[in-house]
């Protein structure tokens, strides 16, 4: 074999891995665990305090999105519960600057995607089969790969009516 | 393999991987944030639409609407489906609301201009200052005794922002508050008021007519109230099991009203009234009119028979026969004129002898005629007054020094008046202008100061539709979004000049702002007013069910109260000769009309894309304006499709591509009014050309309207490339049966057989 | 392996057998009555305003290049002064065996359960080959991404997906308004009722031309209109039994009556 075919080859193998490398990158190694402006503890909250899940993500059940709490909501039980602590102080200056809080999303769907929690909830999913243990996280993992096929094998297994429609998620 | 070449590929696997690795960590897009309510707005599920009911502003229809919000931003209009006047439906403009919202040209707060008038050099200034220099500006003239060279000009308003200011307006002490539009409809209520008595626009009931006989009128796109009769018009076509209406179109230029019509009859321009006079001679003289006064009509006629009518208006006179004798025996007919027929220097003769045919028919005050409107809810209509109002009157005023302080709100006078009428330089005469525009038009352009004020998607107003649907209608305008800009109600800015002012003004306007203003104003209304009052226990109930209705209506039939047209009131009214044309006929061969374009209408539509890129109804022409010239007559002058021409009157010239156009006669040319806008933002600035340039000052001889149909022209081919862009390329269907037809008596036979 | 496959080529014949799903449990259709339609556009507006459709400047427009869901046709025929002029609105007619679903190399395109034809646009790669073998010419391609300047982007509708570069797009009788109607009716366990979906064309129709609704439903008013005998399907010889159901126009035969004829 001559040098310029060894270097043909070597290039091909570098640019096939590359790719191999980029998509595992994104795949396992991307930050499913992102710092948040604040460290908010769902253990502490729907772990230890049992507050149930739509106490705060109160749209669940009733829109596409769950949402977030408003800041009004978290600084009602904080104006009592805990003021002085570093993290709730952090929560304190949004509240004063009237500022909204900047949470990182955990779970991001791409645009062409139609997510419904209200139709999941109502056909009567727990928010942990898809968000996993999230009583027992201090921060939020995504515990789910959100890939079509995952949304597809649930879909399969619980024979759901158009569950494998494209129109059902992409429109 | 060599184990040197194998490390020497394993090796290049590895950086491979781990540059994909690192490569993939970089490029990665940051995680998307997700940001909450600081304080959640009531009853708001994000996610979820909320609509809220309001008012159109994008013509003077007065159509309720609906407005989807999500997330605190206007997703859709559309129509509110129960309101009387558009039952649910919106046209085009309607829909481009939105984009006016939304506009990336807006102007986005208060400024003050800092160059030479009309260099377009202005400072951004807070509301403050900029309510306060327009208030020392007016106390000025209050302390000079002036107050009389205030003068205000707006679109049509006919609801509490009218009254408001109004109020402002006496309590100052100037009577000078003019509203001014292209298309006002002004010879309409004049027509009407000449021969009828009544003040008004009556409703015309398109849906239950069977002969619809249009002069002109372009319902289908412009005229009026077009979604009210559009609708009308899908009912009288297929309403169910009754027979089909039959609608015939009389004008020069085929309109989209006229090609959806089952005859059109080409008359000449500025003859439609003698035509219409004729008609009513064979109405009369077949002895088809049963009234007492019959012999005085005849006589009034005399001089109308289709004989004369047909060498002046080059309408066979057996065809005018034949018409006088379907309109008066198909029953219910109805006569409507307007667009064209209003805009020549006979427009209010014209109408008047609409009228009379609708008279002699005896298709006033009928279902399926002409239903006159109850008197509005708002006593006392204002600006209507003949002769009075008009916009050559204001640049007249302004030239003589007259005026000393303008105001304009949500009206583009120097874009829509011709050149002749000299605006520009008589508001280059006016010591001090402020706009209350949100756009930086040909008008604001010339304004000292300006005050933007809020679209109608982000403001409070109400409505009283005119016309209506034969019952009272009252529609409420509420804010579906907060402003977008660093903007304000224009009711609002006037209250907090008359705070700045003090005195006489500040005492009559003392409200925190227009919505209390309005809220009272409605107040006194629910307290006079048994009907509407009907049903509610307390005002704050009866406003909660305003605002989620999205106004009040009645909500029975229309009473249908007859009403007549005398011989002695139209005698001095009557057109007795085809209306003139400025230019001499051998220098300037043909006739020009101007028609409002079905998405600009008098060019305020011309910034929103949307309708920039919505093909013509009838030429499917985009993004530009051009000239209708019939083939035969294209042909004599060497003109092609698409060729770049100059239309010329004696009054100036514009380049425009030629559009050849079968629907048009061959003595005439159309150009749409819109485009040609100088200023008016990046979607409308510099396309197309504004044919109200080349026009003369020509008034209405009796209503002193400006009219707009009142030139000849000439073409000269200039070059090839005039640029036009449609949609679409062909227009003939070669035989492919796309829109499949079936002749009127083959439905009468299938009629009955099909369910609605 | 090859029994997989195998089996895979079937299935996915099978989508693209004519007449597939016959059993619809919704049958969207839409009649389109030509004698009441006056060609105003409100509907070409309503739709760029509902589906996020881009506006693309006069050069593009002068490539054929601009984007309409829905369009209105017109037919000038005849000289001065016996001129007819006849107007259609066009959509995609949601073919029951549509030539644009065999086109499609990487299945972007197929019929649904519902009797849709969909566009998937996170699957679509761009080959043009739906567009070219649809008779109606009803598909748009996104030769580039076209961004609204700010704020206009603020319009945008949320519950539809804005579409990139080299992305094919149609007409989907509005899906997300199907949707909500299909979500409320699930909450209430019962069918979505006649009249409960409006697309936002038939929904501004100011003359109310266009009806939509479900033809499997014999009370519905499409499956009345749908009866009627002025019905014809465009293009019908092309075999591509349509959804979309016109109803024809009533008027005289050009030529058979001069002026002056009359009486």
């Amino acid at each position: 074999m001559d040098t310029i075919k060894k270097l043909v080859l070597c290039a091909v193998i570098a640019v096939v891995t590359f790719g191999i490398g980029y998509k595992v990158s994104d795949a396992y190694f991307g930050n499913r665990t992102p710092a948040q402006p604040i460290e908010f503890s769902h253990k502490i909250h729907a772990g230890d305090n049992q507050i149930p899940c739509m106490y705060c993500h109160s749209y669940a059940e009733r829109s596409r999105v769950s949402g977030v709490p408003n800041v009004k909501r978290c600084i009602g039980c904080h104006s009592v519960i805990k003021p002085d602590s570093p993290e709730i102080q952090k929560l304190k200056n949004y509240w004063e600057n009237k500022e909204p809080i900047p949470w990182v999303k955990v779970y991001n769907l791409p645009d062409h995607v139609y997510f419904p929690h209200k139709r999941h909830i109502k056909a009567g999913l727990e928010c942990q089969m898809c968000h996993g243990d999230v009583q027992s996280m201090d921060r939020i993992t995504r515990v789910s790969s959100l890939k079509m096929g995952w949304c597809l094998s649930c879909h399969t297994r619980k024979k759901v009516k158009n569950g494998r429609d494209c129109w059902t998620c992409h429109i | 393999m060599k184990r040197r070449d194998f490390l020497k590929y394993l090796g290049s696997g590895i950086v491979g991987t781990g540059v994909g690795l690192a490569f993939g960590k970089v490029t990665k897009p940051p995680g998307a944030k997700l940001i909450p309510y600081l304080i959640p707005p009531e009853d708001v599920i994000p996610g979820v639409a909320t609509w809220y009911a309001s008012l159109c502003t994008q013509c003077s229809a007065g159509c309720g609407i609906l407005v989807k919000v999500m997330e605190g931003r206007a997703k859709k209009i559309e129509g509110n489906p129960l309101h009387p006047v558009n039952k649910g439906r919106l046209c085009a403009r309607g829909n481009a609301a939105l984009q006016a919202l939304y506009n990336p040209d807006r102007i986005k707060g208060p400024m003050k201009r800092t160059g030479e008038r009309g260099s377009g050099k202005y400072k951004e200034i807070s509301w403050n200052e900029a309510v306060s220099i327009l208030g020392r500006n007016l106390s000025e003239l209050d302390k000079n005794g002036a107050t009389e060279g205030l003068y205000v000009l707006t679109s049509t308003l006919r609801g509490h922002l009218n009254t408001l200011i109004r109020e402002f307006m006496s309590s100052y002490g100037s009577p000078n508050y003019m509203q001014y539009e292209l298309f006002q409809h002004r010879n309409l209520i004049y027509a009407n008021r000449v021969s009828m008595g009544l003040d008004a626009i009556p409703h015309y009931d398109i849906a239950n007519t069977r002969y619809l006989l249009s002069f002109g009128a372009d319902f289908s796109s412009t005229w009026l109230s077009p979604v009210n009769l559009s609708h009308g018009y899908g009912e009288m076509r297929q309403g169910g099991a009754r027979r089909r209406g039959v609608l015939v179109q009389v004008e020069p230029r085929l309109s989209l009203t006229g090609a959806n019509a089952d005859e059109w009859v080409p008359v000449r321009p500025g003859t439609e009234g003698v035509l219409a006079l004729s008609i009513a001679h064979e109405i009369v003289a077949g002895g088809y009119y049963k009234g007492a006064d019959a012999s005085s009509w005849k006589e009034l006629l005399s001089g109308f028979s289709p004989e004369h009518a047909a060498r002046v208006t080059e309408v066979d006179a057996g065809r005018i026969h034949h018409i006088a004798k379907e309109f008066v025996k198909t029953r219910p007919s109805l006569a409507i004129g307007g667009d064209n027929l209003s805009a020549y220097r006979d427009g209010l003769s014209c109408l008047v002898a609409v009228n009379i045919l609708n008279h002699l028919a005896g298709n006033i005050g009928r279902k399926g005629g002409v239903v006159p409107n109850p008197a509005g809810l708002l006593k006392g209509r204002t600006g209507t007054e003949l002769r009075k109002d008009r916009i050559t009157a204001l640049a007249k005023s302004a030239l003589e020094g007259d005026v000393k302080t303008l105001i304009v709100y949500n009206t583009n006078p120097v874009f829509t008046t011709p050149a002749g009428v000299k605006l520009e330089r008589a508001l280059r005469n006016v010591p001090f202008i402020a706009s209350l525009s949100s756009f930086m038009d040909e008008t604001t352009a010339m304004a000292d100061l300006i005050l933007p004020s809020h679209t109608s998607l982000e403001d409070w107003g109400d409505d009283f539709a005119e016309p209506s649907t034969g019952v009272r209608v009252a529609t409420l305008m509420q804010p579906a979004v907060s402003p977008v800009f660093d903007t304000r109600g224009a009711g609002d800015i006037f209250i907090s000049l008359a705070k700045a002012l003090g005195g006489k003004v500040g005492e009559r306007l003392n409200y925190k702002g227009f919505p209390e203003y309005l809220k009272e104003s409605w107040r006194k209304i629910y307290a006079n007013n048994k009907e509407v009052a009907a049903g509610a226990l307390t005002f704050d109930g009866f406003w909660n069910r305003l605002l989620e209705h999205g106004g009040w209506w009645q909500t029975e039939e229309p009473r249908h109260k007859p009403r007549s047209v005398s011989v002695r009131r139209v005698k001095a009214h009557i057109p007795t000769s085809p209306s003139e044309f400025e230019g001499d006929e051998g220098r300037y061969p043909l006739y020009l009309v101007t028609y409002p374009h079905a998405g600009y209408l008098d060019g305020r539509g011309a910034n929103l894309p949307w309708l920039q890129e919505m093909p013509d109804p009838m030429t499917a022409v985009v993004w530009g304006s051009w000239v209708e010239i019939n083939p035969k007559t294209a042909r004599k002058l060497g003109i092609k499709q698409g060729d770049l021409v100059t239309v010329e009157s004696p009054y100036g010239g514009i380049d425009l591509p030629a559009f050849l156009y079968e629907g048009i006669r061959p003595d005439t040319v159309a150009v749409p009014i819109g485009q040609g806008h100088r200023l008016y933002g990046r979607y409308a600035e510099k396309r197309g050309v504004n044919p109200i340039e080349i026009l003369p000052v020509a008034e209405d001889k009796r209503s002193g309207e400006l009219a707009l149909n009142s030139t000849r022209v000439r073409l000269e081919r200039k070059g090839a490339d005039g640029k036009l862009v449609k949609m679409g390329v062909r227009t003939e269907e070669l035989g492919r049966g796309i829109v499949q037809t079936i002749t009127p008596e083959e439905f009468e036979r299938i009629a009955g057989k099909e369910e609605a | 392996m090859s029994k997989i496959v195998k089996k895979v080529k079937e299935r996915l014949r099978d989508f693209r057998r004519p007449g597939y799903y016959k059993e619809f449990e919704y049958n969207w259709t839409m009649v389109i009555d030509l004698d009441k339609c006056n060609g105003c556009e409100a509907c070409v507006v309503a739709c760029h305003a509902e589906n996020n459709l881009p506006i693309v400047g006069k050069d593009e427009c002068s490539k054929s290049r601009a984007f309409n869901w829905i369009r209105i046709e017109r037919y000038v025929e005849g000289e001065f002064p016996n001129v007819k002029v006849k107007f259609i609105p066009i959509m995609c007619q949601h073919c029951n065996s549509a030539p644009c679903e065999l086109g499609c190399p990487v299945y972007a395109t197929y019929h649904n359960q519902d009797g849709l034809n969909v566009q998937v646009y996170n699957r679509c790669v761009g080959t043009f080959t739906c567009a070219t073998y649809c008779p109606y010419d009803v598909r748009r391609f996104n030769w580039f991404t076209y961004k609204w300047p700010e704020p206009l982007d603020q319009q945008l509708n949320p519950d539809v997906t804005v579409r990139e570069m080299g992305v094919m797009e149609k007409c989907t009788f509005c899906i997300q308004r199907i949707r909500v109607a299909k979500d409320r009716a699930k909450d209430e366990n019962r069918k979505v009722r006649d009249g409960e979906v409006v697309p936002a064309c038939v929904q501004s129709c100011p003359t109310g031309a266009l009806v939509f609704g479900d033809r499997n439903d014999p009370k519905s008013r499409v499956a009345k209109l749908a009866k009627s005998p002025r019905r014809f399907r465009l293009l019908e010889g092309l075999n591509t039994d349509p959804s979309v159901i016109y109803l024809k126009r009533v008027m005289k035969k050009s030529g058979s009556k001069k002026h002056g004829e009359h009486g």
